[in-house]
């Protein structure tokens, strides 16, 4: 329940961060929050910091080539919060991700939820 | 563009929560009485001669910080942030002319879903009164002269003054992003009038304060234990037809602590005007 409860509250919240203060820093616009990816890839980088933060991952293509997605999260205040830390995902992590990607199809996205290589989500209720 | 918004986060918080949620049009919690699930709260606490003391977290009551928290820990009202964004988004003002065109102008953008610019994004303090959302959450510092209210988002403090019974002259007077605030007690209630906000400082839609001759007027009151309102009164006879009400509800949390949040550290996604780009 609480798990479904978060997705839906943080659907409309993404979609509507734009005319309020609900991200409290910018609007998520450039992200298509009516489309979900899940994504597998390798962590090249996580960025703790605010006002957001970010996971650079690497993401093989239909090709199985390496691609770099640039994934925007909420703040370290909130994640951390939720059961993250600034060490939660290391270089070199395998990881699933669900993301809004973006609208222009550029490889990115805003991060929904985080999986680990062990089936764990990170932060329980993202 | 404001009210389906609202209306989305509504419907999108009664969907997370099922059948019964009981929140009023204008996003204020209906229903039973609140009850309180966190125990006591500051109050009885009271600073030496009597006057409530708040000192401590609060944050939005089921607001951003709750919504990840399931429920809001006060019965009746749910988590999430349905209670939280009309408060942040509220009714626009009437405004008298060239005010209302502008406004006007910037729903109309709005609602053809145009990102604003925003100065927030740049990273600029949220300035009174819109710092009054306290997103993240909200310290509370007492002391017999000094209340100062630390909003977590972008760090910003404002200081009501309660030893000072006026302001200072208008050609004394600095414009400032949280402005001058001098407070008082009306029993329990901290009444403060507030002057000298920057005419930048937004407000609503990215609009700023027209000019610096705004008052803004607020009732600090305990409807709980552990939930505490702030009414505010905005006051410009050349700017609103009447004044602009709004109330933001705080819920006591002393789980949390406030934390440091600095926007400029990463800002690496918006462009020179404050909207998002990719």
């Amino acid at each position: 329940m609480r798990s479904k409860s978060f997705g839906w509250i943080m659907a409309a919240l993404l979609s509507c961060a734009g005319v309020g203060t609900a991200s409290a820093h910018h609007s998520f616009a450039a992200f298509d929050t009516t489309r979900q990816i899940t994504l597998t890839g390798v962590v090249k980088e996580f960025q703790w910091t605010n006002p957001h933060c970010w996971l650079h991952l690497s993401v093989a293509n239909g090709e199985g080539q390496a691609e770099e997605w640039q994934l925007e999260a909420l703040s370290p205040n909130v994640l951390g919060r939720l059961g993250w830390k600034k060490n939660s995902v290391k270089p070199g992590d395998k990881v699933t991700v669900l993301v809004n990607p973006t609208r222009d199809g550029s490889r990115g996205g805003a991060l929904i939820s985080l999986t680990d290589a062990n089936g764990n989500k990170i932060g329980g209720r993202t | 563009m404001a009210a389906p918004c609202v209306t989305r986060i509504l419907v999108a918080t009664a969907l997370a929560l099922g059948a019964g949620l009981a929140i009023g049009a204008d996003g204020t919690p209906t229903g039973p009485p609140m009850t309180l699930k966190h125990g006591p709260g500051p109050s009885p606490a009271r600073l030496p001669g009597g006057r409530p003391n708040w000192t401590g977290f609060w944050v939005p009551l089921g607001g951003l910080l709750e919504a990840y928290r399931g429920p809001s820990g006060v019965e009746g009202v749910p988590g999430g942030i349905a209670v939280n964004i009309p408060h942040a988004d509220p009714t626009a003002p009437e405004m008298k002319s060239p005010y209302k065109e502008e406004l006007s102008r910037m729903l109309q953008s709005s609602a053809r879903g145009e990102e604003l610019s925003s100065k927030e994004a740049l990273c600029f303090p949220p300035g009174m009164p819109k710092m009054m959302v306290m997103v993240y959450g909200m310290e509370v510092l007492q002391t017999p002269n000094i209340v100062a209210m630390s909003s977590e988002w972008q760090s910003a403090t404002r200081r009501i003054w309660m030893d000072l019974k006026a302001h200072p002259p208008e050609d004394e007077l600095e414009d400032t992003y949280a402005g001058h605030s001098i407070g008082h007690w009306e029993g329990d209630v901290l009444v403060v009038d507030t002057v000298g906000v920057r005419p930048d400082v937004s407000y609503f839609y990215g609009m700023s304060l027209p000019h610096g001759k705004t008052h803004v007027i607020e009732r600090f009151h305990q409807t709980a234990a552990d939930v505490l309102v702030d009414d505010v009164t905005l006051i410009d006879g050349d700017v609103f037809v009447k004044p602009w009400v709004k109330a933001y509800t705080y819920h006591y949390r002393p789980d949390l602590r406030i934390q440091e949040y600095e926007c400029l550290d990463n800002n690496r996604n918006v462009d020179e005007q404050g909207k998002s780009k990719f």
